[in-house]
C-alpha cells in the first residue's frame, strides 16, 4: 500500500510538471492569443521585478477578508446554533438564506459602494460570502449529531443546553472547520471585488485595477496568482486545522438512527403565516438596511422604492422594456451555460473516479480558474473566443464547475462499496458499473449540485456580458451608471437576485419530487 | 494616501493630526474639507497632490481629505450621501441628474477645459474622425457610451453603424487587433500602447462637435450655501497647485513615487506623459477651473444633442470670481 501511494504521488508530481512544461514553452513562444498568455516564469519573474508593490496590497486584502471571515463566521455559527434550535426560525429566515446565497457579487458591489464608505463594502461582501456557508455547516453538523452521544447525556439527566454543548457543538466541529475551508477562499474574492470597483488606496483589487492600463499580462496573472496562493493557503490552513483537530473524534461506528423528520405537521394557517414572513422578511431587512445606512432616497432605493421605478414612476414603462430586454438577453444563455457547467463537473466527477491521476494533476488548473479575477483575463478570454456567445459559455462553465464538481465528486464517493462490487462480480466493466449504480446512487449529490449551480451561472454570464459581449443584464447595471440611473442600479440588483432565487426554488421543488420517488434524502 | 483606505472617522482623525503637526502653533483650527475624486491616484490628480504637499489648502485653512475613485464609485453619490462635500464628475451624468431626478447639485468648476476623452487607435488602422469608425468595432467602457453616441449623433453617424462592445481597461485586445479603436482618456493610453511596440493615434470628441468639459467640479446646493468660502479657498489653493504642477509637468511625478503614486499599479513615466499631454487641455487665459458663457453654451448644446437638456443655472460661476 505505501508503494502504490508513494507511487500515485510521483504520477502526480509527474503530471504536473508536464503541465507546467506545457505551459512554460506555450507562454514563452506566445503560441496562445499573440503572447496574451504569459509563461510561469516570466510571471514569476515579473513578481519578483514588482515585490516592492505587494505587501501594503496584500495586507489591505487580508486585513478587509480577514475581517470578513470572523464577522461572518461569528453570524454563520450563532445564525446555525438559533436554526438548529428553533426549526421556525430556520423557515422563517429561510428566504434571507437564500437570498445571502443567491445575492450575485458583482450586482451587488455597486450598491455596498453607494451605501457605505471607507473598508466597509470590503468587509462585508467578505461576510456575504462566508456567513451562508458556515451557517449551513453549523445547522447540519449540530443536525446530524450521533443520537446515542445525546441519548446518553438525556439519560443522565442533562438538559437540551447540555446536549448542545456536551454533544452537538463537538459533533459539529468537523464540519463547521471544513466549512471554513470554503469560506475562507470566498472572504478573500469577495474583498477582492470590492477593492476593485471601491475606489480605495490599497488592496490587491486596486492594484489590478491599476495594471490593467498597461496591457502587461504577466503582471496581471502575478496578481491572479497571489489571490490563488492567499486563498488556496487560507484553505489548506484550515484543511490541516481540521485535520490536527478531529483526527480522534471521528465516530468509529456507524450512526443507525434515522433523523427525525424535519417537517412537522402544523396547521394550514401556520404555515401560510410562516411562508408570508420568509417572503417579507428579507424584504423588510433590505428596507431597515436602507433606512438605517441614512443614504438619501435619491441613491438609495427600498423595495418599495424600486416597485415605484419599475411600475409607477413617469420612466416606469422605458425602465420595463430596457430591463425585460436584458432579462430575455441574459435568461436564455443563464439555462445553457448552468447545463454546460453541471455537464463538465460530472464529466470530471466520473472521470476523478476513473483516472485519478489525470484529475489531481487538473486539480492546481481548477483551482486557479476559481480565484483568477475575470477581469485579468479578459484580453486573452476576448482574444481567444470573441465576444459573442462561446465566450459567455465557457465563462460560465469556469465560473459553476468547481463547486458543482466538488459536490458530485463527493457523492460519488460516498456510494458503498457494496453495492458497486456487485455488478463488478457479476463481471461489468467500470463504465457498466458506473451506469447502473454509481450515477443513480449519486442523485441526491446531482441536486445538490444544481443548486449550487443556479446563482453563480447567472453571476458568469453577467461577467460575461460586463466584460466582454455588452449585452443583458450585466451590462444594463454598468451603463445604468453612466446614465445616474439609481433605479435601474437597485432595479437589476433586485431583479438579479429574484432571478435566482425563482431558479433556486424550482430546482428545490424538482429535488423534492424527484427524490421522494426514489425514497432518497436530500444532500447537503 | 494610506489614509483613504480607513474609515471615515478614523481618516479625519489622522488627518487632522497630520495637519496638526504641519501647522504653526498658534494658527486657528482648520476647517474640514472632503473631496471625492474620480479615479485611482494618477497624473489627472497632480494639482491636488501637490496643492495638499505644499501646504497650498492649509494655508487657506483647509484640512482637505482626500478621497480617491473607482469603477463602483459613483461621484455625485458620494456627496449626496454626505460622505463629500465636493466630488469631480463628468458633465453629462451631472446634468442628467439634475434635470431627470431634481439632484440639488451646482457645477462650480471644471478642471479639464476640453473633456481628455477620444477615440484610440493604432496609426495603421487610418481612424482619424468619427466617419472612420463606420463598420469598425469600437471598445467603450459601458459608462461612456453615452458620449460616444452623442459624438456619432453629432456626426451624422447612425448608432447602429459602429460595432460597440464593452472595453475592459486593458488595452491589449487593441494592439493585437480584436478591436479596431477604444474610448478612453488620451493623455493616458496611447503612452502605454507605445510602450508596447506599436503607434496609436487618437481624436478626441471635443474636437467632433461633443464639446464638454470634464472633471466639473461640483457640489450640493447645502454645501454651497453652507460652506462657501471653503469651497473659494479650496479652488485658489487648487488652482495654485495646478499652476505650479504645469510650470514643467515631468517635475513632480516622480516626487510621488513613494507616496500618492506609490503601489498604484502604474508608471512614473506614465503619469509624465499623462501630466504633459492634459496641460493643453487644462489651460486657459483666465485660469484653471474657469467655465466662460462661451464654453457653458456649448456643454449645453451637446449635451442637448443627445437629450440631456441642462440649463445655464446648474452652473454657478461666482465662486470663481472669487479666487
Amino acid at each position: 500500500m505505501a508503494a502504490d501511494a508513494a507511487q500515485s504521488r510521483n504520477t502526480g508530481w509527474r503530471n504536473a510538471i508536464i503541465l507546467i512544461l506545457i505551459w512554460e514553452i506555450v507562454g514563452r513562444l506566445d503560441l496562445i492569443a499573440g503572447g496574451a498568455l504569459p509563461s510561469l516564469s516570466e510571471i514569476l519573474l515579473r513578481l519578483w521585478v514588482d515585490r516592492a508593490d505587494y505587501p501594503q496590497h496584500v495586507i489591505a486584502t487580508l486585513y478587509a477578508s480577514g475581517l470578513g471571515f470572523i464577522i461572518g463566521n461569528a453570524i454563520g455559527i450563532l445564525a446555525g446554533i438559533i436554526f438548529a434550535l428553533s426549526p421556525t426560525t430556520l423557515r422563517l429566515f429561510r428566504g434571507v438564506n437564500i437570498a445571502i446565497f443567491a445575492l450575485p457579487p458583482i450586482a451587488i458591489a455597486p450598491i455596498l459602494v453607494l451605501t457605505l464608505s471607507g473598508m466597509a463594502p470590503r468587509v462585508v461582501l467578505a461576510t456575504l460570502g462566508v456567513y451562508f456557508v458556515t451557517m449551513t455547516a453549523t445547522v447540519i453538523g449540530l443536525s446530524q449529531t450521533d443520537k446515542r452521544t445525546s441519548d446518553l447525556i438525556q439519560a443522565y439527566g442533562g438538559t437540551s443546553w447540555t446536549t448542545l454543548r456536551l454533544v452537538q457543538l463537538r459533533g459539529a466541529l468537523p464540519t463547521i472547520l471544513s466549512a471554513f475551508r470554503i469560506a475562507a477562499p470566498n472572504a478573500v474574492l469577495g474583498a477582492i471585488l470590492a477593492e476593485f470597483g471601491g475606489g480605495g488606496r490599497w488592496g490587491l483589487g486596486t492594484y489590478l485595477l491599476g495594471s490593467l492600463g498597461r496591457g502587461e499580462p504577466d503582471r496581471l496573472w502575478g496578481i491572479g496568482l497571489t489571490a490563488t496562493a492567499i486563498a488556496g493557503l487560507s484553505y489548506l490552513g484550515f484543511a490541516l486545522l481540521s485535520n490536527r483537530f478531529l483526527g480522534a473524534t471521528r465516530a468509529v461506528t456507524l450512526n443507525a438512527a434515522t433523523p427525525d423528520d424535519a417537517t412537522p405537521t402544523k396547521s394550514v394557517g401556520h404555515n401560510f403565516l410562516l411562508t408570508l414572513g420568509t417572503i417579507a422578511l428579507p424584504l423588510t431587512l433590505w428596507w431597515a438596511y436602507i433606512k438605517l445606512s441614512g443614504v438619501p432616497d435619491l441613491i438609495s432605493k427600498t423595495p418599495w422604492g424600486v416597485i415605484d421605478y419599475l411600475f409607477l414612476g413617469k420612466t416606469a414603462a422605458v425602465a420595463q422594456a430596457k430591463l425585460l430586454q436584458a432579462l430575455a438577453e441574459t435568461l436564455p444563455i443563464t439555462f445553457v451555460g448552468m447545463a454546460l457547467g453541471l455537464l463538465f463537473a460530472f464529466l470530471l466527477a466520473i472521470c476523478s473516479r476513473l483516472f485519478p491521476q489525470a484529475i489531481k494533476a487538473f486539480m492546481p488548473v481548477a483551482l486557479v480558474t476559481q480565484t483568477m479575477p475575470l477581469v485579468a483575463l479578459t484580453p486573452l478570454l476576448v482574444l481567444m473566443l470573441g465576444r459573442g456567445t462561446s465566450l459567455t459559455l465557457w465563462v460560465t462553465i469556469s465560473v459553476t464547475f468547481f463547486p458543482a464538481f466538488v459536490t458530485l465528486a463527493q457523492g460519488i464517493s460516498l456510494v458503498p462499496r457494496g453495492t458497486q462490487e456487485l455488478p463488478r462480480a457479476y463481471g461489468a466493466g467500470p463504465w457498466t458499473e458506473m451506469r447502473m449504480v454509481t450515477i443513480p446512487a449519486s442523485l441526491p449529490y446531482l441536486f445538490a449540485a444544481t443548486r449550487l449551480t443556479v446563482p453563480r451561472a447567472l453571476l458568469g454570464v453577467m461577467i460575461a456580458e460586463w466584460l466582454a459581449t455588452g449585452k443583458g443584464l450585466g451590462n444594463l447595471l454598468n451603463q445604468s451608471r453612466g446614465y445616474l440611473d439609481f433605479g435601474m442600479i437597485w432595479s437589476v440588483a433586485a431583479v438579479s437576485v429574484l432571478v435566482s432565487i425563482i431558479l433556486y426554488q424550482l430546482v428545490v421543488i424538482a429535488e423534492r419530487r424527484v427524490l421522494r420517488r426514489f425514497g432518497m434524502q436530500t444532500a447537503e | 494616501m494610506t489614509l483613504s483606505l480607513n474609515r471615515r472617522h478614523f481618516l479625519s482623525t489622522a488627518a487632522a493630526a497630520a495637519a496638526a503637526s504641519m501647522v504653526p502653533k498658534g494658527a486657528f483650527a482648520a476647517t474640514p474639507l472632503t473631496m471625492q475624486a474620480a479615479w485611482i491616484n494618477d497624473a489627472e490628480f497632480a494639482g491636488y497632490f501637490l496643492a495638499m504637499d505644499e501646504g497650498y489648502y492649509t494655508s487657506e485653512g483647509l484640512d482637505l481629505t482626500y478621497l480617491s475613485g473607482g469603477p463602483d464609485v459613483i461621484p455625485e453619490s458620494t456627496i449626496i450621501a454626505g460622505r463629500a462635500d465636493l466630488a469631480l464628475t463628468t458633465p453629462d451624468t451631472t446634468i442628467k441628474a439634475i434635470a431627470d431626478q431634481g439632484a440639488p447639485f451646482k457645477i462650480i468648476g471644471a478642471q479639464y477645459q476640453k473633456n481628455p476623452i477620444g477615440i484610440v487607435s493604432l496609426v495603421d488602422s487610418g481612424i482619424n474622425s468619427p466617419a472612420d469608425l463606420v463598420r469598425k468595432t469600437l471598445a467603450v467602457p459601458p459608462v461612456n457610451v453615452i458620449s460616444v453616441e452623442a459624438m456619432l449623433k453629432l456626426n451624422g453617424i447612425e448608432a447602429g453603424a459602429v460595432n460597440i462592445v464593452p472595453y475592459a481597461y486593458d488595452p491589449t485586445p487593441l494592439i493585437k487587433g480584436e478591436i479596431d479603436a477604444s474610448l478612453d482618456f488620451t493623455t493616458n493610453v496611447p503612452y502605454t500602447i507605445s510602450q508596447q511596440g506599436a503607434e496609436a493615434t487618437s481624436f478626441l470628441l471635443y474636437d467632433f462637435g461633443y464639446t464638454t468639459y470634464n472633471d466639473t467640479v461640483v457640489v450640493t446646493e447645502d454645501v454651497l450655501k453652507n460652506k462657501r468660502a471653503e469651497l473659494v479657498a479650496w479652488l485658489r489653493a487648487s488652482r495654485k497647485g495646478w499652476n505650479e504642477n504645469f510650470i514643467d509637468p515631468a517635475v513632480w511625478p516622480p516626487k510621488w513615487a513613494d507616496t500618492h503614486f506609490k503601489g498604484t499599479g502604474r508608471t512614473i513615466d506614465n503619469e509624465i506623459f499623462f501630466n504633459g499631454a492634459q496641460q493643453p487641455l487644462m489651460e486657459t487665459p483666465s485660469g484653471i477651473f474657469s467655465m466662460s458663457e462661451d464654453d457653458i453654451e456649448a456643454n449645453l448644446s451637446a449635451l442637448g444633442e443627445v437629450g440631456i437638456v441642462g440649463s445655464r443655472d446648474m452652473f454657478d460661476t461666482t465662486l470663481l470670481e472669487e479666487i
